[in-house]
């Protein structure tokens, strides 16, 4: 947070390829992943040797990768008890390893790894290898400092997923939603994608509604009453300073910043009625999209930019639509349920997640965006809000299924879940950022 | 209880100042008499009750008496027509009064879709008002949605006492 920007550019900047690569194509492992749950990779995470600064742990960087390999679902990691080499003496290198003392463990691969320390200043290269044919996968080295070694270890895992499966992961992201974990409202929070490095980014003490990440990762859109009605706010990130968006009578609902960044959609009100409209960045109103004496709530900009899902009762009962951005060609996407709400696009555009109630509680479904092919994605408890991970894969969501509301990952089959936030009062609203490079 | 109701319609600020005040006792309330605003203390109505943690006490309800709504429904039933009629006899012998209408829902339904819901509660309240002849330029509107139940529970009782459009009245 502190000094994010600064660091974030030198990280990138110095993420340097020099005699380590990544080949996708060389990875055995491939064929034998097909999605998150089906198939449980086993890993060995090998802390890193570190050189130049003895205190600094080098199971830090593996925590984290730990953590995030296991949230993915396709892999199983070896526990780090039971492994034989020592991280600080054992070779890192293809001819150096002793793969046997690895695939005597059971691991299919394995991540090794040197740190270097120069005052603030750190050098992380990292490596995947395959046990059995004892050979180099994917390897990077990254500059940056102290700090930035849980951030490294996020990208270092993006690489792995993209190595096995041919997609980048989804970990180098962050995630905002909203909490009264601290208090009896609703306030606004970001971590990283696998659920560390929580902070709290508004002390409004009133309603925070729908927030949405911008399409640089760099502010996020929220409703809050903080000037008494309901209207539309930008708040910047890291800063978390507020701007007022759009302060039109009545509703300033929801919605958010096209991938573009040239225009908001939100949800608007006319004498109780609630419509989709188009905004300027600058709030005032471009066009209204929808006109009709339904309910149209929730818009979701397909990631083109060209379409809008949105909620509306106009057939009824609440169901999902899609329409062109100029209001036109709209279409009845959810056909299952009485009540189908909060539209999300799939980052490739082919599909929509939305919550739909069943039994007394909302299930998480994904539908193709012509209305084919749905599927049940959660059981448990009430299920609501879904957004898609950056690459795809997942589903985050709210849900009841443990008591208090709290937030979820799952593999868009819905094989693989698990529980990404914790602690006292409800976390809901998820928004899921693109990589933040 | 009253008193705060009658601080309520005093001015804007002092309801504030009163429903804020609610722990500390009134007078102590009144004493800070300068530079308080409604925004500064965060709201009016429902939202400042939910910011003193008043909401959904006995005691909240203003001289105008709140209405009902089945689920997913704007329709004013019999009984709410009723009620609003009798708001409509106060607001007439109270000419100089403004009133706030807030819609509310009850959690069953989803946050955005319930704030859109509650708007078209307001309104058809606020439009019932205008039909019994009070003037538009007297009421304004504010949707909630879920977010500021009078209860929490999972009853039926419950949910019909969240599903409701409240007044809340300003006098100059």
């Amino acid at each position: 947070m502190r000094r994010g920007n600064n660091l974030r550019h030198a990280l990138v900047i110095a993420a340097l390829l020099v005699g380590l690569f990544c080949n996708a194509a060389a990875a055995q492992v491939r064929s034998t992943i097909i999605g998150p749950g089906e198939t449980q990779y086993p890993v060995a995470v090998s802390s890193l040797k570190v050189s130049g600064a003895p205190a600094v742990r080098g199971e830090q960087f593996a925590d984290v990768l730990v953590r995030d390999l296991q949230l993915s679902g396709l892999f199983r990691v070896i526990p780090r008890q039971t492994y034989i080499e020592s991280a600080q003496t054992s070779g890192v290198e293809e001819h150096t390893i002793q793969f046997a003392n690895w695939s005597v463990l059971g691991a299919h691969a394995l991540v090794n790894g040197t740190l270097t320390v120069t005052g603030d200043q750190v050098v992380v290269e990292a490596r995947l290898f395959d046990v059995a044919r004892r050979s180099q996968l994917c390897g990077r080295r990254y500059r940056g400092t102290l700090e930035d070694l849980p951030r490294i270890a996020d990208r270092f895992a993006d690489e792995i997923l993209a190595t096995v499966t041919g997609e980048r992961g989804p970990f180098d992201s962050r995630i905002a939603f909203l909490s009264t974990r601290d208090g009896r409202f609703k306030e606004l929070y970001v971590m990283r994608a696998n659920g560390t490095e929580l902070t709290r980014l508004t002390q409004s003490s009133t309603l925070n509604l729908a927030p949405s990440w911008g399409p640089r990762g760099d502010l996020i859109t929220l409703t809050s009453y903080r000037d008494g009605d309901p209207n539309l706010y930008s708040l910047s990130y890291p800063g978390g300073q507020w701007s007022a968006l759009s302060s039109l009578p009545g509703l300033n609902l929801g919605g958010g910043f096209s991938p573009d960044g040239e225009s908001l959609v939100t949800t608007i009100e006319f004498d109780g009625n609630s419509e989709i409209g188009i905004l300027k960045p600058d709030g005032s109103i471009q066009y209204r999209v929808t006109d009709h004496w339904a309910i149209d709530v929730s818009p979701a900009w397909s990631p083109d930019g060209r379409s809008i899902a949105f909620c509306s009762d106009r057939s009824g009962s609440p169901q999902i639509y899609v329409m062109g951005r100029d209001g036109r060609n709209v279409r009845r996407v959810s056909r299952n349920g009485k009540y189908s709400t909060s539209p999300a696009w799939s980052p490739d555009g082919k599909r929509i997640a939305y919550a739909s109630r069943s039994r007394g509680g909302f299930q998480v479904f994904v539908v193709n965006r012509d209305g084919s092919g749905v599927h049940q994605v959660t059981t448990e408890g009430s299920n609501e809000d879904p957004v898609w991970s950056p690459d795809g894969r997942y589903l985050l969501f709210s849900s009841t299924r443990r008591g208090r509301t709290h937030l979820y990952l799952s593999d868009v089959a819905g094989i693989h879940q698990v529980q990404l936030t914790q602690g006292k009062g409800s976390d809901t609203s998820p928004s899921w950022s693109t990589w933040v490079d | 209880m009253v008193m705060r109701w009658v601080g309520g319609c005093v001015s804007i600020s002092l309801a504030c100042v009163l429903l804020i005040g609610c722990g500390a006792s009134d007078k102590d309330a009144l004493d800070d008499g300068t530079g308080l605003d409604e925004q500064q203390l965060g709201g009016r109505g429902s939202l400042a009750e939910q910011q003193a943690g008043t909401l959904g006490l006995p005691g909240s309800q203003g001289p105008l008496a709140d209405i009902y709504f089945g689920y997913d429904s704007e329709e004013l039933g019999s009984h709410a027509r009723t009620t609003l009629q009798r708001n409509r006899e106060w607001l007439e012998s109270h000419p100089d009064a403004r009133v706030e209408i807030e819609g509310h829902c009850d959690d069953r339904g989803t946050i955005e879709y319930n704030l859109a819901l509650g708007a078209r509660r307001a309104a058809a309240a606020r439009n019932y008002l205008i039909a019994l002849g009070v003037s538009p330029s007297r009421i304004t509107t504010i949707s909630y949605g879920e977010e500021l139940p009078v209860c929490r529970d999972f009853t039926p009782e419950c949910r019909q006492r969240n599903r409701r459009g409240h007044f809340v009245v300003f006098e100059k």
